[in-house]
């Protein structure tokens, strides 16, 4: 166990988590004295039917519903400040954010407007402009990846700008946060796929980081060990409620993990390749997994090795010898990542050559990765990583991802 | 009854004195590795043309600023006082700053024990970092710059050797 000389660990969201979880939310509201929430979500989740679930439970218990459904799928500074609009001009009294990072992260924002009095959302970015605590605000998370169900992060985008802000403060983390199985069985498998291994990399980076203390990897482990058993079963069986609940639940204890550890070389390099080529998030999370274990492995063996437990079993835990289990934690990562390729005929890509777009054209060319090795840079996710990461670091990881090899530990720089 | 001391921030004056003395003598060797290095030119082009920095201790002091005057890096003395700063870097105390500037805590793990704030925007305050780094390398023998940086960089004698005597004279002069 590793003992900082000092840590901070906060996450006071209440989650409430079961396969009638949602019919909490009026109870909920109560409590927090609302009776007016605008529910906050995307075409694709309404679409999905998740809205209709959701206001079943509310409709007999409060007097009308307001929906609104046109969050884009990366967050937009216009849209926020228009949904608080027609939150004020409806005399809304809380929030409920239905969706994935994009709507939690679009629901925040309009949480400080509306909170805030304020009229340009961008005078709070940063960290620490907050000074009090917003609406009420609960979020139902409809993937098990992001975990921004549990974090104290917003993220808006300034399309017309070119400005990508961010707000940190814990007056962001939602009050209720709900699980629900319901929410997340419709997710088709690929999907499925990337948003769990986007989870498996909040836990397994919480857990190698600098930030770790012990609070965030108990998290971390427990999150690992139900991501790793029950991913494969909820691709494999989409309406599987037990494992949807599970990975639910794994997702939230890696967010918890995460937000209180922060991440390092794979979020640095993923941020960087969904800038540069949009890769989506958690695709370049399960093929850059493997190479941030493996890129920090002079680091951190010892504490790499302790997820073979959560992982593996206790039975192959103690049968492999010391100095493979790290080693064995890495390739069960690239196991997954073969076997949740096979389930889902092919579309989770494995490395970054097998990334193709809707018309099934290559979406990292292997000229851009120059590209991306500069952009993650300026990604401040480099700073909690154990190791230290220059350009050519970057490029090296970033060719050995993009052919699917194994790195080559040799050439990693030392110091 | 008895009048309870009230301890100020004014007290600790050997670690006051060691930390003014450090942040002065970085910032001119800033301003020297500016001239002198490559990789630290480079990502002084990258920021912008009025780029100001500063770097201290929380609540009152002391404070190191530098900037960039017509392309030239400065060190612009220890006052941010009304200055419009890009990027600061702020140690929470007197014994923080210290843990710190005496290399028993690199500023990686100073960030991620909540002990050194960053403002600013992260890009430039990453570049400001590196920059950092690569003069605790060329101002300290190896032994304890590498407990101040993640990794100890592999630079070639040459660029090691012209570099330290380069930086230490300019910022002995301050030029
Ligand atoms: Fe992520």
């Amino acid at each position: 166990m590793v003992l900082p000389d000092y840590y901070e660990f906060c996450c006071r969201v209440k989650i409430v988590a079961g396969h009638d979880a949602l019919e909490q939310i009026p109870g909920l509201l109560s409590e927090k004295g609302a009776k007016k929430p605008l529910i906050i979500t995307d075409k694709g989740v309404a679409g999905a039917g998740l809205i209709d679930v959701v206001s079943r439970v509310l409709q007999d218990r409060l007097a009308g519903i307001l929906i609104a459904d046109n969050v884009p799928p990366d967050s937009d500074l216009r849209i926020v400040h228009q949904l608080a609009q027609f939150y004020r001009d409806n005399g809304c009294d809380a929030i409920i954010a239905v969706g994935g990072g994009s709507v939690m992260d679009t629901a925040k924002g309009v949480n400080i407007v509306v909170s805030e009095n304020a009229s340009d959302l961008m005078a709070f970015s940063g960290a620490g402009a907050l000074k009090r605590p917003l609406k009420p605000l609960i979020a139902i998370p409809t993937t098990a990846g992001t975990g921004s169900e549990v974090t104290q992060v917003a993220v808006i985008k300034d399309h017309e700008k070119h400005l990508k802000m961010a707000f940190l403060s814990y007056f962001l983390l939602p009050d209720v946060s709900i699980l629900d199985p319901r929410m997340t069985m419709t997710m088709p498998p690929f999907i499925t796929a990337m948003t769990g291994m986007d989870a498996l990399s909040h836990a397994t980076e919480a857990y190698y980081c600098l930030q770790k203390n012990p609070l965030s990897d108990a998290h971390a482990l427990s999150a690992v060990s139900m991501i790793y058993q029950h991913l494969p079963m909820v691709v494999q069986n989409p309406s599987d409620l037990n494992g949807r609940l599970a990975m639910s639940i794994g997702a939230c204890l890696a967010g918890i993990a995460f937000s209180n550890s922060m991440t390092g070389i794979v979020h640095n390099l993923g941020h960087a390749s969904g800038s540069v080529c949009g890769v989506p998030h958690g695709l370049a999370m399960a093929i850059l997994l493997p190479y941030g274990l493996e890129y920090n492995m002079h680091k951190c063996e010892d504490i790499i090795a302790r997820l073979l437990l959560p992982m593996a079993g206790e039975t192959d835990y103690l049968n492999t010898p010391k100095e493979q289990k790290a080693q064995k934690v890495v390739s069960l990562i690239r196991q997954m990542n073969e076997d949740l390729h096979i389930l889902t005929n092919g579309r989770h890509a494995r490395c970054f050559r097998e990334v193709k777009d809707r018309e099934g054209k290559p979406m990292v060319p292997r000229e851009t990765l120059p590209e991306i090795a500069g952009a993650a840079l300026l990604d401040g996710a480099s700073m909690y990583n154990p190791e230290d990461t220059d350009y050519t670091d970057n490029l090296m990881v970033l060719e050995a991802a993009w052919e699917g090899c194994p790195l080559d530990l040799s050439k990693v720089k030392k110091g | 009854m008895e009048i309870v001391e009230v301890v100020r921030a004014g007290g600790k004056p050997f670690k006051r004195a060691y930390v003014s003395i450090f942040l002065w003598f970085t910032g001119r060797a800033i301003q020297a590795a500016a001239k002198v290095d490559e990789q630290v030119r480079r990502e002084f082009n990258s920021l912008p043309d009025d780029f100001t920095f500063s770097l201290g201790v929380l609540p009152d002091g002391p404070w190191m600023v530098i900037g960039r005057e017509k392309g030239q890096v400065k060190y612009l003395g220890g006052d941010p006082e009304g200055r419009h700063l890009h990027v600061r870097l702020a140690m929470k105390n007197i014994e923080t700053a210290f843990l710190i500037l005496s290399f028993r805590e690199s500023t990686a793990l100073a960030t991620a024990r909540n002990r050194l704030i960053t403002e600013g925007e992260v890009p430039q305050a990453l570049a400001m970092i590196r920059v950092m780094d690569i003069v605790e390398v060329y101002l300290l023998p190896k032994m304890i710059a590498r407990l101040a940086v993640k990794r100890y960089p592999s630079w070639t004698p040459g660029r090691k050797f012209f570099g330290r005597i380069g930086i230490y004279s300019r910022a002995m002069l301050g030029i």
